[in-house]
Protein backbone atom coordinates (compact mmCIF):
# COMPACT_ATOMS: atom_id res chain seq x y z
CA UNK A 1 0.00 0.00 0.00
CA UNK A 2 1.44 3.15 -1.58
CA UNK A 3 2.01 6.23 0.61
CA UNK A 4 -0.33 9.24 0.09
CA UNK A 5 1.45 11.74 -2.31
CA UNK A 6 0.92 15.29 -3.27
CA UNK A 7 -0.46 15.16 -6.13
CA UNK A 8 -3.23 12.45 -4.46
CA UNK A 9 -4.29 15.73 -2.22
CA UNK A 10 -4.35 17.94 -5.16
CA UNK A 11 -6.46 16.37 -6.35
CA UNK A 12 -8.88 15.58 -3.42
CA UNK A 13 -9.27 18.96 -3.43
CA UNK A 14 -9.66 19.51 -6.76
CA UNK A 15 -12.69 17.11 -6.28
CA UNK A 16 -13.76 18.77 -3.54
CA UNK A 17 -14.36 22.39 -5.56
CA UNK A 18 -15.76 21.13 -8.19
CA UNK A 19 -17.90 18.97 -6.47
CA UNK A 20 -18.64 22.07 -4.22
CA UNK A 21 -19.83 24.08 -7.62
CA UNK A 22 -21.78 21.27 -8.98
CA UNK A 23 -24.27 22.08 -6.77
CA UNK A 24 -27.34 21.56 -9.15
CA UNK A 25 -26.12 18.01 -9.57
CA UNK A 26 -26.23 17.24 -6.16
CA UNK A 27 -29.21 19.36 -5.20
CA UNK A 28 -31.31 17.43 -7.82
CA UNK A 29 -29.97 13.85 -7.06
CA UNK A 30 -30.83 14.58 -3.37
CA UNK A 31 -34.56 16.09 -3.60
CA UNK A 32 -35.02 13.27 -6.35
CA UNK A 33 -34.39 10.66 -3.34
CA UNK A 34 -36.99 11.46 -1.69
CA UNK A 35 -39.24 12.09 -4.37
CA UNK A 36 -38.14 8.54 -5.51
CA UNK A 37 -39.20 7.03 -1.56
CA UNK A 38 -42.01 8.50 -1.36
CA UNK A 39 -43.70 8.96 -4.83
CA UNK A 40 -47.09 7.71 -6.04
CA UNK A 41 -48.19 7.89 -2.46
CA UNK A 42 -51.04 11.11 -1.81
CA UNK A 43 -49.26 12.49 1.32
CA UNK A 44 -45.98 12.72 -0.90
CA UNK A 45 -43.35 13.46 1.60
CA UNK A 46 -45.67 14.58 4.01
CA UNK A 47 -45.34 10.72 5.25
CA UNK A 48 -42.00 11.90 6.73
CA UNK A 49 -43.66 14.53 9.02
CA UNK A 50 -46.58 12.59 9.87
CA UNK A 51 -44.67 9.37 11.16
CA UNK A 52 -42.63 11.49 13.18
CA UNK A 53 -45.40 13.26 14.66
CA UNK A 54 -46.76 9.79 15.63
CA UNK A 55 -43.87 8.36 16.68
CA UNK A 56 -42.85 11.43 19.04
CA UNK A 57 -46.64 11.14 20.71
CA UNK A 58 -46.39 7.70 21.00
CA UNK A 59 -42.73 7.75 22.81
CA UNK A 60 -43.47 11.29 24.41
CA UNK A 61 -46.59 10.49 26.53
CA UNK A 62 -45.28 6.45 27.11
CA UNK A 63 -41.80 7.56 28.39
CA UNK A 64 -43.33 10.66 30.44
CA UNK A 65 -44.95 8.08 32.49
CA UNK A 66 -41.96 5.58 32.72
CA UNK A 67 -40.19 8.27 33.73
CA UNK A 68 -42.84 10.02 35.95
CA UNK A 69 -41.91 13.58 33.94
CA UNK A 70 -44.20 16.36 33.15
CA UNK A 71 -45.84 15.72 30.30
CA UNK A 72 -45.92 19.18 29.14
CA UNK A 73 -42.34 19.92 28.99
CA UNK A 74 -41.34 16.06 27.97
CA UNK A 75 -43.07 15.85 25.15
CA UNK A 76 -41.71 19.18 23.65
CA UNK A 77 -38.10 17.52 24.77
CA UNK A 78 -39.08 14.16 23.00
CA UNK A 79 -39.85 16.14 20.09
CA UNK A 80 -36.82 18.44 19.17
CA UNK A 81 -34.60 15.58 20.32
CA UNK A 82 -35.95 13.12 17.73
CA UNK A 83 -35.96 15.41 15.16
CA UNK A 84 -32.49 16.29 15.44
CA UNK A 85 -31.66 12.28 16.34
CA UNK A 86 -32.95 11.48 12.76
CA UNK A 87 -31.11 14.12 11.11
CA UNK A 88 -28.05 12.52 12.98
CA UNK A 89 -28.57 8.86 12.42
CA UNK A 90 -29.80 9.46 8.80
CA UNK A 91 -26.54 11.26 8.00
CA UNK A 92 -24.23 8.12 9.28
CA UNK A 93 -26.59 5.70 7.97
CA UNK A 94 -26.64 6.76 4.48
CA UNK A 95 -22.88 7.71 4.74
CA UNK A 96 -22.51 3.89 3.95
CA UNK A 97 -23.79 3.81 0.71
CA UNK A 98 -22.50 7.27 -0.95
CA UNK A 99 -20.30 5.51 -3.47
CA UNK A 100 -22.15 1.97 -3.39
CA UNK A 101 -25.63 3.74 -4.22
CA UNK A 102 -23.70 5.88 -7.57
CA UNK A 103 -21.63 3.21 -8.87
CA UNK A 104 -23.88 3.32 -12.59
CA UNK A 105 -22.46 7.74 -12.48
CA UNK A 106 -19.36 6.84 -11.17
CA UNK A 107 -18.49 3.93 -13.84
CA UNK A 108 -19.56 6.31 -16.43
CA UNK A 109 -18.42 9.30 -16.09
CA UNK A 110 -15.33 11.19 -14.53
CA UNK A 111 -17.78 13.05 -11.91
CA UNK A 112 -16.03 14.85 -8.60
CA UNK A 113 -17.23 12.28 -6.38
CA UNK A 114 -17.97 14.90 -3.26
CA UNK A 115 -21.02 15.36 -5.19
CA UNK A 116 -22.34 11.77 -4.03
CA UNK A 117 -21.59 13.41 -0.21
CA UNK A 118 -23.25 16.33 -1.22
CA UNK A 119 -26.08 14.32 -2.30
CA UNK A 120 -26.32 12.76 1.28
CA UNK A 121 -26.60 16.31 2.88
CA UNK A 122 -29.34 17.33 0.86
CA UNK A 123 -31.16 13.83 1.19
CA UNK A 124 -31.37 14.27 4.84
CA UNK A 125 -31.77 17.80 4.94
CA UNK A 126 -34.49 17.80 3.30
CA UNK A 127 -36.04 14.77 5.64
CA UNK A 128 -35.11 17.43 8.47
CA UNK A 129 -37.02 20.30 6.82
CA UNK A 130 -40.13 18.05 7.04
CA UNK A 131 -39.75 17.18 10.39
CA UNK A 132 -38.90 20.72 11.83
CA UNK A 133 -42.16 21.58 10.83
CA UNK A 134 -43.96 19.30 14.10
CA UNK A 135 -41.55 21.15 16.95
CA UNK A 136 -43.31 24.25 17.16
CA UNK A 137 -46.63 22.42 16.43
CA UNK A 138 -46.11 20.72 20.00
CA UNK A 139 -44.74 23.62 21.24
CA UNK A 140 -47.80 25.45 20.87
CA UNK A 141 -50.03 22.35 21.87
CA UNK A 142 -48.32 22.03 25.09
CA UNK A 143 -48.27 25.97 25.91
CA UNK A 144 -44.18 26.03 25.96
CA UNK A 145 -43.05 29.55 24.01
CA UNK A 146 -40.16 29.94 22.06
CA UNK A 147 -37.06 31.82 23.12
CA UNK A 148 -34.10 33.35 22.08
CA UNK A 149 -31.80 30.81 22.09
CA UNK A 150 -33.33 28.90 19.51
CA UNK A 151 -31.16 31.68 17.09
CA UNK A 152 -28.10 29.29 18.28
CA UNK A 153 -29.63 26.20 16.57
CA UNK A 154 -28.94 27.07 12.91
CA UNK A 155 -24.87 27.23 14.58
CA UNK A 156 -25.00 23.82 15.45
CA UNK A 157 -26.69 22.25 12.57
CA UNK A 158 -24.08 23.97 10.70
CA UNK A 159 -21.68 21.50 12.75
CA UNK A 160 -23.85 18.79 12.43
CA UNK A 161 -23.84 19.14 8.88
CA UNK A 162 -20.10 19.78 8.54
CA UNK A 163 -19.59 16.32 10.88
CA UNK A 164 -22.23 14.94 8.31
CA UNK A 165 -20.16 15.84 5.17
CA UNK A 166 -16.84 14.08 6.44
CA UNK A 167 -18.70 11.29 7.72
CA UNK A 168 -20.34 10.84 4.33
CA UNK A 169 -16.59 10.64 2.68
CA UNK A 170 -14.76 8.68 5.79
CA UNK A 171 -17.79 5.92 5.87
CA UNK A 172 -18.43 6.17 1.72
CA UNK A 173 -14.88 5.06 1.38
CA UNK A 174 -14.93 1.79 4.01
CA UNK A 175 -17.69 1.05 3.19
CA UNK A 176 -17.18 0.42 -0.48
CA UNK A 177 -14.22 -1.75 0.18
CA UNK A 178 -15.68 -3.69 2.89
CA UNK A 179 -18.85 -4.56 2.29
CA UNK A 180 -19.53 -5.39 6.13
CA UNK A 181 -19.12 -2.23 7.15
CA UNK A 182 -22.76 -0.81 6.08
CA UNK A 183 -24.36 -3.74 8.43
CA UNK A 184 -21.80 -3.17 11.77
CA UNK A 185 -22.47 0.96 11.89
CA UNK A 186 -26.61 0.36 11.22
CA UNK A 187 -26.82 -1.96 14.84
CA UNK A 188 -24.03 0.52 16.22
CA UNK A 189 -26.61 3.34 15.18
CA UNK A 190 -29.33 1.33 16.83
CA UNK A 191 -27.15 1.01 19.99
CA UNK A 192 -25.96 4.59 20.44
CA UNK A 193 -29.74 5.68 20.48
CA UNK A 194 -30.45 3.97 23.65
CA UNK A 195 -27.38 5.17 25.16
CA UNK A 196 -28.13 8.77 23.90
CA UNK A 197 -30.65 11.32 26.14
CA UNK A 198 -33.05 11.26 23.00
CA UNK A 199 -35.77 9.65 24.57
CA UNK A 200 -35.19 9.86 27.92
CA UNK A 201 -34.14 12.96 30.30
CA UNK A 202 -30.31 12.80 30.71
CA UNK A 203 -30.59 14.13 34.58
CA UNK A 204 -31.36 10.29 35.33
CA UNK A 205 -28.30 8.91 34.20
CA UNK A 206 -26.42 11.81 36.54
CA UNK A 207 -24.12 10.87 39.54
CA UNK A 208 -24.40 7.22 37.88
CA UNK A 209 -23.50 6.61 34.67
CA UNK A 210 -23.23 10.56 33.37
CA UNK A 211 -19.94 9.90 31.21
CA UNK A 212 -22.05 7.88 28.80
CA UNK A 213 -23.53 11.07 28.00
CA UNK A 214 -20.62 13.64 29.24
CA UNK A 215 -18.36 11.40 27.02
CA UNK A 216 -20.54 11.10 24.20
CA UNK A 217 -20.15 12.39 20.64
CA UNK A 218 -23.56 11.97 19.30
CA UNK A 219 -25.25 13.36 22.55
CA UNK A 220 -22.57 16.22 21.98
CA UNK A 221 -23.70 17.25 18.85
CA UNK A 222 -27.60 16.35 19.91
CA UNK A 223 -27.35 19.20 22.43
CA UNK A 224 -25.98 21.62 20.21
CA UNK A 225 -29.06 21.66 18.06
CA UNK A 226 -32.20 20.51 20.31
CA UNK A 227 -30.98 22.36 23.43
CA UNK A 228 -31.20 26.00 21.73
CA UNK A 229 -34.71 25.28 20.51
CA UNK A 230 -36.17 24.25 23.58
CA UNK A 231 -34.80 27.37 25.43
CA UNK A 232 -31.49 26.47 26.81
CA UNK A 233 -28.03 26.84 26.32
CA UNK A 234 -26.04 24.03 25.30
CA UNK A 235 -22.99 23.46 27.25
CA UNK A 236 -19.79 24.81 26.53
CA UNK A 237 -18.33 21.30 27.19
CA UNK A 238 -21.03 20.08 24.44
CA UNK A 239 -19.66 22.66 21.83
CA UNK A 240 -16.24 21.69 22.41
CA UNK A 241 -17.16 17.85 21.99
CA UNK A 242 -18.91 18.70 18.74
CA UNK A 243 -16.27 20.69 17.44
CA UNK A 244 -13.52 18.26 18.45
CA UNK A 245 -15.54 15.73 16.65
CA UNK A 246 -15.34 17.29 13.64
CA UNK A 247 -11.63 18.15 13.43
CA UNK A 248 -11.14 14.64 13.99
CA UNK A 249 -13.40 13.68 11.17
CA UNK A 250 -11.97 15.82 9.08
CA UNK A 251 -8.67 14.98 10.11
CA UNK A 252 -9.21 11.44 9.29
CA UNK A 253 -11.34 11.61 6.27
CA UNK A 254 -9.45 13.78 4.32
CA UNK A 255 -6.42 11.92 4.24
CA UNK A 256 -8.68 8.73 3.37
CA UNK A 257 -10.23 10.49 0.86
CA UNK A 258 -7.45 11.61 -0.74
CA UNK A 259 -5.64 8.21 -0.84
CA UNK A 260 -8.59 6.11 -2.08
CA UNK A 261 -10.17 8.34 -4.32
CA UNK A 262 -9.18 6.80 -7.29
CA UNK A 263 -9.85 3.49 -6.28
CA UNK A 264 -13.21 3.66 -5.13
CA UNK A 265 -14.71 2.75 -8.55
CA UNK A 266 -12.84 -0.42 -8.79
CA UNK A 267 -14.70 -1.40 -5.54
CA UNK A 268 -17.87 -0.90 -7.06
CA UNK B 1 -7.34 20.81 -29.72
CA UNK B 2 -8.86 18.21 -28.31
CA UNK B 3 -6.78 14.70 -27.42
CA UNK B 4 -6.28 11.74 -24.94
CA UNK B 5 -3.02 10.08 -23.93
CA UNK B 6 -2.29 6.74 -22.24
CA UNK B 7 1.07 6.12 -20.83
CA UNK B 8 1.62 2.82 -19.51
CA UNK B 9 -1.68 2.88 -18.79
CA UNK B 10 -2.55 -0.26 -16.38
CA UNK B 11 -5.93 -1.03 -14.78
CA UNK B 12 -5.78 -3.83 -12.05
CA UNK B 13 -9.15 -5.05 -10.08
CA UNK B 14 -9.02 -6.85 -6.67
CA UNK B 15 -11.58 -9.33 -6.90
CA UNK B 16 -11.82 -9.71 -3.52
CA UNK B 17 -13.82 -12.93 -2.64
CA UNK B 18 -16.67 -12.80 0.05
CA UNK B 19 -14.27 -14.47 2.56
CA UNK B 20 -11.21 -11.34 2.37
CA UNK B 21 -13.97 -8.56 1.50
CA UNK B 22 -14.98 -8.09 4.61
CA UNK B 23 -13.16 -6.67 7.98
CA UNK B 24 -13.24 -10.21 9.55
CA UNK B 25 -10.88 -11.38 7.56
CA UNK B 26 -8.66 -8.14 7.27
CA UNK B 27 -8.51 -8.14 11.05
CA UNK B 28 -7.88 -12.18 11.72
CA UNK B 29 -5.49 -11.56 8.18
CA UNK B 30 -3.57 -9.02 10.49
CA UNK B 31 -3.66 -9.85 13.67
CA UNK B 32 -4.19 -13.41 13.82
CA UNK B 33 -0.81 -13.93 11.75
CA UNK B 34 -0.19 -15.92 8.41
CA UNK B 35 -2.76 -18.36 7.65
CA UNK B 36 -1.49 -19.59 3.76
CA UNK B 37 -0.11 -17.08 1.82
CA UNK B 38 -1.38 -13.50 2.44
CA UNK B 39 -3.19 -13.55 -0.98
CA UNK B 40 -4.57 -16.73 -1.16
CA UNK B 41 -8.39 -14.78 -0.98
CA UNK B 42 -7.15 -12.00 -3.86
CA UNK B 43 -7.47 -12.30 -6.86
CA UNK B 44 -6.08 -9.54 -9.35
CA UNK B 45 -6.97 -9.18 -12.86
CA UNK B 46 -5.31 -7.00 -14.74
CA UNK B 47 -7.69 -5.78 -17.28
CA UNK B 48 -5.38 -3.35 -18.87
CA UNK B 49 -2.07 -3.63 -19.12
CA UNK B 50 0.96 -0.64 -20.24
CA UNK B 51 -1.51 0.42 -22.76
CA UNK B 52 0.37 3.74 -24.38
CA UNK B 53 -1.98 5.15 -26.84
CA UNK B 54 -2.53 8.86 -28.49
CA UNK B 55 -5.87 9.63 -29.39
CA UNK B 56 -5.88 12.95 -31.74
CA UNK B 57 -8.25 15.59 -33.65
CA UNK B 58 -9.56 14.05 -36.34
CA UNK B 59 -8.89 10.61 -35.00
CA UNK B 60 -12.22 7.82 -35.83
CA UNK B 61 -10.70 4.85 -33.69
CA UNK B 62 -12.08 1.39 -33.74
CA UNK B 63 -11.19 -0.87 -30.43
CA UNK B 64 -11.61 -4.35 -31.47
CA UNK B 65 -10.88 -7.83 -29.44
CA UNK B 66 -12.73 -10.68 -28.12
CA UNK B 67 -14.97 -10.61 -25.32
CA UNK B 68 -13.29 -9.96 -22.12
CA UNK B 69 -10.01 -8.36 -24.18
CA UNK B 70 -10.61 -4.79 -22.35
CA UNK B 71 -12.24 -2.85 -24.56
CA UNK B 72 -14.82 -1.48 -21.95
CA UNK B 73 -12.05 -0.72 -19.41
CA UNK B 74 -10.05 1.08 -22.33
CA UNK B 75 -13.13 3.29 -23.11
CA UNK B 76 -14.22 4.00 -19.33
CA UNK B 77 -10.18 4.95 -18.96
CA UNK B 78 -10.78 7.37 -21.93
CA UNK B 79 -13.51 8.84 -20.50
CA UNK B 80 -12.03 9.66 -17.02
CA UNK B 81 -13.88 7.37 -14.90
CA UNK B 82 -11.17 5.00 -14.18
CA UNK B 83 -8.37 6.65 -13.47
CA UNK B 84 -4.99 3.90 -14.00
CA UNK B 85 -4.17 2.48 -11.31
CA UNK B 86 -0.56 2.62 -12.81
CA UNK B 87 0.24 4.40 -15.86
CA UNK B 88 -1.31 7.96 -16.60
CA UNK B 89 -4.27 9.00 -18.44
CA UNK B 90 -4.91 13.22 -19.81
CA UNK B 91 -7.66 13.55 -20.88
CA UNK B 92 -7.91 17.11 -22.52
CA UNK B 93 -11.64 17.74 -23.83
CA UNK B 94 -15.03 17.45 -23.57
CA UNK B 95 -15.81 14.02 -23.27
CA UNK B 96 -19.25 12.28 -24.23
CA UNK B 97 -19.43 8.40 -23.43
CA UNK B 98 -22.81 6.75 -24.92
CA UNK B 99 -21.83 3.59 -23.00
CA UNK B 100 -25.46 4.24 -21.27
CA UNK B 101 -27.67 5.81 -22.73
CA UNK B 102 -29.74 6.03 -19.79
CA UNK B 103 -27.96 6.92 -16.95
CA UNK B 104 -29.21 8.79 -14.03
CA UNK B 105 -32.69 9.33 -15.20
CA UNK B 106 -35.05 9.24 -12.81
CA UNK B 107 -38.46 7.38 -13.88
CA UNK B 108 -40.31 9.33 -11.37
CA UNK B 109 -39.58 12.25 -12.94
CA UNK B 110 -41.76 13.41 -16.22
CA UNK B 111 -39.57 13.40 -19.59
CA UNK B 112 -38.82 16.74 -19.08
CA UNK B 113 -37.81 17.13 -15.73
CA UNK B 114 -35.56 14.42 -17.05
CA UNK B 115 -33.94 16.07 -20.01
CA UNK B 116 -32.89 19.02 -17.06
CA UNK B 117 -31.42 16.49 -15.00
CA UNK B 118 -29.16 14.91 -17.29
CA UNK B 119 -28.29 18.71 -18.55
CA UNK B 120 -27.10 19.56 -15.37
CA UNK B 121 -24.85 16.30 -15.77
CA UNK B 122 -23.64 17.97 -18.57
CA UNK B 123 -22.60 21.08 -16.70
CA UNK B 124 -25.54 22.96 -17.86
CA UNK B 125 -27.04 25.77 -15.99
CA UNK B 126 -30.96 25.24 -15.31
CA UNK B 127 -31.58 27.29 -17.47
CA UNK B 128 -29.52 25.75 -20.44
CA UNK B 129 -30.79 22.81 -19.55
CA UNK B 130 -34.43 23.53 -19.95
CA UNK B 131 -33.13 25.55 -23.97
CA UNK B 132 -32.91 21.76 -24.70
CA UNK B 133 -36.35 20.79 -24.27
CA UNK B 134 -37.70 21.82 -27.48
CA UNK B 135 -35.36 20.54 -30.08
CA UNK B 136 -35.34 17.12 -28.36
CA UNK B 137 -38.81 16.62 -27.77
CA UNK B 138 -39.17 17.02 -31.48
CA UNK B 139 -36.52 14.96 -32.32
CA UNK B 140 -38.06 12.14 -30.03
CA UNK B 141 -41.58 12.77 -31.23
CA UNK B 142 -42.92 12.16 -27.73
CA UNK B 143 -45.03 14.48 -27.58
CA UNK B 144 -47.36 14.77 -24.61
CA UNK B 145 -45.83 12.08 -23.11
CA UNK B 146 -42.91 14.36 -22.44
CA UNK B 147 -44.79 15.77 -19.72
CA UNK B 148 -46.29 12.36 -18.09
CA UNK B 149 -43.50 10.07 -15.69
CA UNK B 150 -40.98 8.44 -17.38
CA UNK B 151 -42.11 5.28 -15.99
CA UNK B 152 -45.09 5.03 -18.33
CA UNK B 153 -42.96 4.84 -21.02
CA UNK B 154 -42.54 2.08 -23.22
CA UNK B 155 -39.11 0.90 -23.73
CA UNK B 156 -38.99 2.44 -27.31
CA UNK B 157 -40.05 5.49 -25.69
CA UNK B 158 -37.33 5.65 -22.93
CA UNK B 159 -34.66 4.60 -25.24
CA UNK B 160 -35.86 8.14 -28.12
CA UNK B 161 -35.77 9.82 -24.66
CA UNK B 162 -32.21 8.79 -23.66
CA UNK B 163 -30.85 8.88 -27.14
CA UNK B 164 -32.36 11.93 -27.58
CA UNK B 165 -30.80 13.97 -24.48
CA UNK B 166 -27.51 11.82 -24.41
CA UNK B 167 -26.59 13.51 -28.57
CA UNK B 168 -28.11 16.69 -27.47
CA UNK B 169 -24.89 18.19 -26.92
CA UNK B 170 -22.04 17.96 -28.86
CA UNK B 171 -19.11 16.71 -27.16
CA UNK B 172 -15.10 16.63 -28.22
CA UNK B 173 -14.82 13.25 -28.25
CA UNK B 174 -17.45 10.49 -28.11
CA UNK B 175 -17.08 6.72 -26.93
CA UNK B 176 -19.74 4.30 -27.86
CA UNK B 177 -19.79 0.60 -27.30
CA UNK B 178 -21.32 -1.06 -29.73
CA UNK B 179 -23.14 1.25 -32.52
CA UNK B 180 -26.62 2.50 -31.06
CA UNK B 181 -29.96 1.40 -32.65
CA UNK B 182 -33.09 2.94 -31.74
CA UNK B 183 -36.52 2.46 -32.49
CA UNK B 184 -38.97 1.39 -35.96
CA UNK B 185 -37.56 1.45 -38.98
CA UNK B 186 -38.53 5.16 -39.27
CA UNK B 187 -36.51 6.43 -36.30
CA UNK B 188 -33.67 4.39 -36.78
CA UNK B 189 -32.96 6.20 -39.95
CA UNK B 190 -33.15 9.38 -37.94
CA UNK B 191 -31.44 8.76 -35.24
CA UNK B 192 -28.62 7.25 -37.68
CA UNK B 193 -28.71 10.89 -39.19
CA UNK B 194 -28.34 12.68 -35.71
CA UNK B 195 -25.22 10.30 -34.80
CA UNK B 196 -23.66 10.72 -38.11
CA UNK B 197 -23.66 14.73 -37.66
CA UNK B 198 -22.71 14.08 -34.16
CA UNK B 199 -19.42 11.29 -35.09
CA UNK B 200 -18.84 14.49 -38.15
CA UNK B 201 -18.28 16.99 -35.58
CA UNK B 202 -16.37 15.45 -33.04
CA UNK B 203 -12.63 15.59 -32.89
CA UNK B 204 -12.49 12.11 -32.23
CA UNK B 205 -14.51 9.00 -32.02
CA UNK B 206 -13.91 5.68 -30.19
CA UNK B 207 -16.03 2.89 -31.42
CA UNK B 208 -16.01 0.02 -29.58
CA UNK B 209 -17.12 -3.38 -31.83
CA UNK B 210 -17.48 -6.49 -32.87
CA UNK B 211 -19.12 -5.43 -36.13
CA UNK B 212 -16.12 -5.01 -38.63
CA UNK B 213 -18.43 -3.35 -40.99
CA UNK B 214 -19.07 -0.95 -38.43
CA UNK B 215 -15.57 -0.04 -37.90
CA UNK B 216 -15.09 0.04 -41.15
CA UNK B 217 -17.77 2.34 -42.29
CA UNK B 218 -17.14 4.63 -39.44
CA UNK B 219 -12.91 4.51 -38.69
CA UNK B 220 -10.16 5.57 -40.22
CA UNK B 221 -7.77 3.41 -37.22
CA UNK B 222 -8.16 0.56 -35.24
CA UNK B 223 -7.35 -0.69 -31.97
CA UNK B 224 -6.68 -4.45 -31.58
CA UNK B 225 -6.99 -5.49 -28.13
CA UNK B 226 -5.94 -8.77 -26.36
CA UNK B 227 -6.01 -9.95 -22.92
CA UNK B 228 -5.46 -5.86 -22.04
CA UNK B 229 -2.89 -5.01 -24.16
CA UNK B 230 -2.55 -3.36 -28.01
CA UNK B 231 -1.71 -5.81 -29.77
CA UNK B 232 -1.94 -4.16 -33.29
CA UNK B 233 -2.71 0.16 -33.67
CA UNK B 234 -2.78 1.56 -37.56
CA UNK B 235 -5.10 1.31 -40.68
CA UNK B 236 -8.32 0.12 -40.19
CA UNK B 237 -7.25 -2.94 -42.97
CA UNK B 238 -4.12 -3.67 -41.39
CA UNK B 239 -5.25 -4.00 -38.31
CA UNK B 240 -8.18 -6.07 -39.41
CA UNK B 241 -5.57 -8.55 -41.04
CA UNK B 242 -4.48 -8.75 -37.61
CA UNK B 243 -7.41 -10.75 -36.21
Amino acid sequence: MSALSKEMMTSALCDFREGLSNWRIWWLLGIGDIRQRYARSRLGQFWITLSMATFVCAIGSVFALLFDQPIRQFLPYVAANFVVWTLISGLVTDSCTTFIQADTYLRQEPLPKTVFAMRIIVRNLVTFAHNIIIIPIVFIVMGQWPSGTWLLAPFGLMLVLLAGFFTALLLGVLCARFRDLPQIVQNLVQVVFFITPIVWPADIVRGRAGFIVDFNPFAAFLQTVSEPLLGNYPPLSAYLMACGTTVILAAISIPLFARFRARIVYWL
Amino acid sequence: MPAIELRDATVEFSIYNSRSRSIRNDLLRRVGGRIGTEDRDRVTVQALRDVNLRLESGDRVGLIGHNGAGKTTLLRVLSGAYEPSSGAAVIDGRVSSLLDLAMGMDHELTGRQNIVLRGVFLGLTFRQARSLVPEIAEFSELGSYLDVPMRTYSSGMTLRLAFGVSTAVQPDIILLDEMISVGDTAFAEKAKQRIDLLFDRAHILVLASHSMDAVRQYCNRAVLLREGRIVADGPVDDVLREL
